[in-house]
C-alpha cells in the first residue's frame, strides 16, 4: 500500500439535510444572533436620545464635571459626583463583602459537615434571590438606624482620621450605609463563584500539602488562596459591576449630592450613585434633563460593560472546567 | 448461627474521630467563655450590641482561638485557631444579616397582611389611610401579567439561544456567550432606559404594562439561556449520537431525546429566570405608570406590580405606608420563595446529570 | 441478499483537522459474516467504524476521502441523505445509551419515531426485536418500566434490540462489551452469532478471544510512530490468529504489544 500521491481530501460538513433540520438550525441561529441585536439596539437607542446632552454639556464635562441643575441657565448636567460615588460605594461594599464571602465559602467547602454545608449553600443562594427592593426596604426601615449608630461610634472613636470625620452630625443616608447594604447584596455573588472554585480545586494538591505537614491555615494561605485568587478577583469584579448598577436599594439609603464630590468622608450624608440619580430625577425631568439621564444610562452601561467583560474573562480563565 | 470470621464493627472503630481530650477541652472553652464574657459585658455594662461585639467579643474570641490552637497543637496551631475564629465569625455574620432581612419582612409584613390586602386595590388610598381597606391585589395581578408576558416571549428565545450554543457549530458562539455575559451584568435601570428611549420617547407607546414586560426581556434572557445551556450540555453526547445513529434528523433527536433528558434543568432555568425578574423595580418605574387601580390590560393604562407598589409606599414614607410596603414585600418574598424552592426541587431531580462532585 | 460484498470501503482516508489518522482502508464486509476490527488503542478502528454510517462527520474537525459502498452505492455520494444511511446501518455504542426518559417499550420503538416512520404493529415489533436480542423473557413483564431500571448488560442488549427494530441490513458494534461483565458479554456474543444469519455485522473489539469467538473475518489495524492508522492484515479470522502473514500481526494477536 504505497502511493505517494496524497489522496484527494473531502471537506466534511454535516450540513442539515432536511428542510425541518434547516429550519431548526436557522431558528437557533437567529436566536443566538438576537443578543447581538439586543446589545446593539440598547447602545443605539440610548445614544440616539442621549446625544443632545453629550453635545450641550460636552462629553468630558458631562462625565467628570460636578453639578446637576435644570433651573439654571444654561442648565448644568454633570455626572462626576454620581459616577465617583458609584465607584466609591461599590468599592467599599466589595471591601466589606469579600471577607464575608470568602469565609463562608471556605466554611462550606472545607470545614462544615456535608449537611451543614448544604444548608449554608441554600442560605447563600437564598440571599441572592431576595429582590433589591426588599433589601432597600430593609435597609431603610431596619438597617439604616442601626448602621447610623455604628457610624456615630466609628466617628466618635476614630474621628481624627479624616475618612471617619463627620462635620454635620447626621449619620443617616451616608455612603457607609449604602455600601453596607450593597455588601449584603453582593456577598452571594462573590461567594457562589468562590465556592465553585474551592469545590473544584484539586484535592490531590491539598492532600499533598497535608502530607507535607501543612496546617489548615498555611494550606489556606499558601495553597487554596493563591490557586483560587483568579476566580475570586473575577467574582469581585462581577460584584463591582452589579454594585454600580444597583438602583433602588441605594436610592432609599443614600443622600444624593450633585454639586460636590464627596471624596472620602464616608460617614457624612452625602454621596452619589448614577443609577439612583436616574430614579431620583426621572419623573420630573423634561427634555434636556431626560436626555442627560439617558446619557447617564449610557455611561453606566459602558462602565459596567467594561467591568463585566473583564470579570467574565477572568472568571472563565479561572474555571477551565466550564469550557466545552 | 454459621461459623464466620466476620465480626461486628466495634462502636469505636474510627480512632481518628476521637478528639484528644486536650482538643475537646480547648474547643469547649473557646466556644463558651468569650460568648459568656460578651453577654455579661453587653448586658452588665449596657453597651451597644455592635460595639460590644466588635470591641469585646471579637478580640477575646480571637485570643481564645489562638490559645486553643496553641494548647491543642502547639505553635503551628495558633494560626489555625485564628482562621477558624475569623471564618466562623464572618459566616455567622452573613447568616445574621439574612435572618434579619427575612425576619423583618415576615414579622412586619404579617402585621399588614389580611385577606383584603391580597385582593383589594389601592383606590382612594393615601399614605396615611388605615390598613382596614386597600391592598396589593392590583399589584399582584400586575406582577403576574407583566412577568407572564416577559416569560412567554423570553423562554422560547432563551432556549433557542441555548440550542444555538450547544447544538450548532457556528463560529460566533464565543461572541454570543460573551454578549450574554455582558447582558447578565446589565444594570436593570439601563434596561428600563432602553425601552423608554426606543419606544416611549419616540411616542410609539405610553408607559403601559407591556413596555415593562419588554424592558425585562434583556434581564431574563441571559439567566435562562445560561442555565438552559448548562442543562443541555449535561445531556451525555452518547444519547444524542444514539438518536442520530437510529436515523433521526437533528431536530427530532433534540425534541425527543435531548430536551426530555434536560427537562428538569430547563424547568430550573425558567424558574430562576422568573425569580430574577419578579423583583425588578427600576425598569418598571421607568416604563409603566404605577397605577392605583386594578388594570388587566397591558396595552393601555398604568399597571402596578409588587416591587413598584413597595417602591411607591416606601417613597411616601408614612407609618402606614411602610406597613403596606412590608406587607407587599412579604407577598413578593413568598413568590420568590416558591420559585426558589421549585427550582431546587427541579434541579435535584435532574435526569442524566452527573452527580455533583463534592469535596470534603 | 446474494451480493457477497454487500458493504465495502475503497481507500478510506480520515483526517481530524490537519492530522491524518487513517490511510487507504479498503475492506469488504460479506453478508452473513461477522467482521472483527482489532488493533491497539488509537489505531483508528473506532474512527473507521463511524465512517461506515456517517456518524464520523458529526465531529467538528472531521475530514474524509474515499468511498463506502453499500450494495454498490456510495453512501457519501452528493445526493445521499445521511439520515437514510443511518436507518439502514444500525449502530451499537461502547457505553449502553438507552434513552433515560423513555420506557423499555418506547426505547424499542424510538428509532421508528425518531426517523419519522409509521409504527404498524408496535407490540409485535417490540416482541420480535427483544426476542432477536434474546431478552424477551427477561423483560416481557416490565415493558413500561424506565429503561434505566435495567442492568448494564440488559441496557446494552436493549440498545441492540432498539437497532434491530429498525431492521437494518448492517449492524455496527463499537466495543459493545467493553463496559460489561463476563456473563453479559457471553450473552451478547450469542446474540451476535444468531443475528449474523440475517445481516452483516462489523464489530470493533479489544478482546482477542472475543474476536476469535464471534468473527469470521478479522482486520488488524495499526498506527506506528504517529503515522496514520492502516490495515496491516485482513483475512479470515482463523488465518489472522493462527497463520498471520505479517510479523506485527503475529506479535499483536499473541499479546506481545497493545
Amino acid at each position: 500500500m504505497s502511493n505517494d500521491v496524497a489522496p484527494k481530501r473531502l471537506k466534511l460538513r454535516s450540513k442539515p439535510s432536511r428542510t425541518a433540520d434547516k429550519v431548526f438550525f436557522a431558528v437557533a441561529k437567529a436566536a443566538g444572533y438576537s443578543s447581538f441585536v439586543l446589545v446593539a439596539a440598547i447602545l443605539f437607542f440610548l445614544m440616539l436620545r442621549a446625544w443632545p446632552a453629550f453635545e450641550s454639556q460636552g462629553v468630558v464635562n458631562f462625565i467628570f464635571g460636578a453639578g446637576w441643575n435644570s433651573t439654571t441657565d444654561p442648565q448644568i448636567f454633570h455626572l462626576g459626583p454620581m459616577l465617583y460615588g458609584s465607584l466609591l460605594i461599590a468599592a467599599i461594599g466589595v471591601a466589606f463583602a469579600v471577607p464575608m464571602a470568602i469565609s463562608i465559602s471556605y466554611f462550606i467547602s472545607f470545614l462544615a459537615p456535608e449537611r451543614v454545608a448544604k444548608i449554608a449553600t441554600v442560605i447563600v443562594d437564598l440571599l441572592a434571590a431576595i429582590p433589591s427592593i426588599v433589601i432597600g426596604l430593609w435597609g431603610l426601615g431596619v438597617f439604616s438606624p442601626v448602621a447610623a449608630e455604628w457610624g456615630r461610634m466609628l466617628s466618635e472613636a476614630l474621628g481624627f482620621i479624616p475618612i471617619f470625620s463627620n462635620a454635620v452630625d447626621i449619620f443617616l443616608r451616608s455612603p457607609f450605609i449604602a455600601s453596607l447594604v450593597i455588601a449584603v447584596m453582593i456577598v452571594p455573588i462573590i461567594a457562589s463563584i468562590t465556592r465553585e472554585i474551592f469545590s473544584q480545586m484539586d484535592q490531590e494538591i491539598i492532600k499533598g500539602a497535608m502530607a507535607l505537614g501543612g496546617t489548615r491555615e498555611s494550606i489556606f494561605r499558601k495553597v487554596i488562596l493563591p490557586t483560587a485568587s483568579g476566580g475570586i478577583v473575577g467574582g469581585v469584579l462581577l460584584a463591582l459591576g452589579r454594585a454600580m448598577g444597583e438602583t433602588v436599594a441605594i436610592f432609599f439609603v443614600l443622600n444624593l449630592t450633585f454639586d460636590d464630590f464627596n471624596w472620602f468622608k464616608i460617614l457624612e450624608p452625602s454621596g452619589g450613585a448614577v443609577a439612583s440619580l436616574v430614579l431620583a430625577r426621572f419623573n420630573e425631568a423634561l427634555d434636556t434633563e431626560l436626555s442627560a439621564l439617558l446619557a447617564a444610562g449610557v455611561v453606566l452601561f459602558v462602565v459596567t460593560l467594561i467591568v463585566n467583560t473583564i470579570a467574565s474573562y477572568i472568571v472563565a480563565k479561572a474555571q477551565p472546567w466550564r469550557k466545552l | 448461627m454459621t461459623d464466620t470470621l466476620a465480626q461486628p464493627r466495634p462502636k469505636n472503630a474510627a480512632p481518628w474521630e476521637k478528639l484528644g481530650s486536650r482538643v475537646r477541652f480547648a474547643s469547649w472553652i473557646t466556644s463558651l467563655v468569650p460568648a459568656a464574657i460578651f453577654v455579661a459585658a453587653w448586658l452588665g455594662l449596657q453597651l451597644d450590641f455592635m460595639a460590644a461585639l466588635l470591641a469585646i467579643f471579637l478580640p477575646i474570641q480571637l485570643a481564645f482561638g489562638a490559645w486553643a490552637g496553641f494548647y491543642s497543637y502547639g505553635r503551628k496551631g495558633v494560626n489555625d485557631g485564628l482562621l477558624m475564629v475569623v471564618t466562623f465569625f464572618f459566616s455567622t455574620f452573613v447568616l445574621v444579616l439574612l435572618a434579619s432581612v427575612i425576619w423583618s419582612v415576615i414579622s412586619e409584613g404579617a402585621a399588614a397582611l389580611s385577606p383584603h390586602f391580597i385582593y383589594q386595590n389601592n383606590r382612594y388610598i393615601t399614605g396615611t389611610t388605615g390598613l382596614e381597606i386597600g391592598g396589593a391585589g392590583h399589584a399582584i395581578l400586575g406582577s403576574v401579567i407583566i412577568t407572564g408576558i416577559t416569560t412567554v416571549i423570553t423562554v422560547p428565545l432563551a432556549i433557542a439561544t441555548a440550542v444555538y450554543l450547544t447544538e450548532t457549530r457556528d463560529g460566533a458562539r464565543g461572541v454570543v456567550r460573551t454578549l450574554l455575559q455582558a447582558l447578565a451584568g446589565l444594570p436593570s435601570v439601563v434596561a428600563g432606559l432602553f425601552i423608554y428611549s426606543m419606544l416611549i420617547v419616540s411616542g410609539w407607546s405610553s408607559q403601559v404594562g407591556v413596555m415593562a414586560s419588554l424592558a425585562l426581556i434583556p434581564l431574563m434572557l441571559p439567566t435562562i439561556s445560561r442555565v438552559a445551556e448548562e442543562a443541555l450540555r449535561l445531556v451525555p453526547s452518547e444519547l444524542r449520537n444514539g438518536a442520530l445513529a437510529l436515523g433521526a434528523p437533528s431536530y427530532k433527536a433534540f425534541f425527543m431525546v435531548t430536551l426530555p433528558a434536560a427537562k428538569s434543568g430547563i424547568v430550573t432555568a425558567v424558574l430562576l429566570g422568573v425569580a430574577r425578574i419578579i423583583g425588578e423595580t427600576a425598569p418598571l418605574i421607568l416604563t409603566a405608570v404605577i397605577a392605583n387601580e386594578t388594570n388587566a390590560n397591558p396595552l393601555a393604562g398604568g399597571m402596578a406590580t409588587l416591587p413598584t407598589y413597595i417602591y411607591n409606599f416606601l417613597y411616601l414614607g408614612d407609618a402606614t405606608s411602610l406597613q403596606r410596603a412590608w406587607g407587599a414585600a412579604l407577598v413578593l418574598l413568598i413568590f420568590v420563595g416558591i420559585l426558589f424552592v421549585g427550582a431546587r426541587v427541579a434541579s435535584a431531580t435532574r435526569v442524566g446529570s452527573k452527580p455533583k462532585r463534592r469535596k470534603k | 441478499m446474494s451480493n457477497l460484498n454487500h458493504l465495502e470501503t475503497k481507500d478510506i482516508n480520515v483526517w481530524f483537522g490537519e492530522r491524518h489518522v487513517l490511510r487507504d482502508v479498503s475492506l469488504q464486509f460479506q453478508n452473513n459474516h461477522v467482521t472483527a476490527l482489532i488493533g491497539p488503542s488509537g489505531c483508528g478502528k473506532s474512527t473507521f467504524i463511524r465512517t461506515l454510517n456517517r456518524m464520523h462527520e458529526l465531529i467538528p474537525t472531521a475530514g474524509l476521502s474515499g468511498q463506502v459502498l453499500l450494495n454498490g452505492e456510495d453512501i457519501y455520494a452528493q445526493a445521499v441523505d445521511p439520515v437514510n444511511v443511518r436507518i439502514n446501518i444500525g449502530m451499537v455504542f461502547q457505553k449502553p445509551n438507552p434513552f433515560p426518559t423513555m420506557t423499555i417499550r418506547e426505547n424499542i420503538l424510538s428509532g421508528l419515531k425518531l426517523s419519522g416512520r409509521k409504527i404498524e404493529d408496535g407490540d409485535g415489533l417490540v416482541e420480535t426485536s427483544l426476542q432477536r436480542a434474546s431478552m424477551w423473557n427477561e423483560v416481557k413483564d416490565r415493558l413500561s418500566e424506565p429503561a434505566l431500571s435495567l442492568s448494564g448488560g440488559q441496557q446494552q442488549r436493549l440498545c441492540i434490540a432498539r437497532s434491530l427494530a429498525m431492521d437494518p441490513n448492517v449492524l455496527l458494534m463499537d466495543e459493545p462489551c467493553s463496559a460489561l461483565d463476563p456473563g453479559s458479554t457471553r450473552r451478547i456474543e450469542e446474540t451476535i452469532l444468531e443475528l449474523k444469519e440475517n445481516m452483516t455485522i462489523v464489530i470493533v473489539t479489544h478482546n482477542m478471544q472475543q474476536a476469535q469467538r464471534v468473527s469470521d473475518s478479522t482486520a488488524f489495524f495499526l498506527s506506528e510512530n504517529g503515522n496514520p492508522g492502516e490495515v496491516v492484515e485482513f483475512d479470515t479470522t482463523e488465518n489472522v490468529f493462527k497463520r498471520p502473514k505479517d510479523d506485527r500481526t503475529n506479535e499483536y494477536v499473541n499479546g506481545r504489544f497493545g
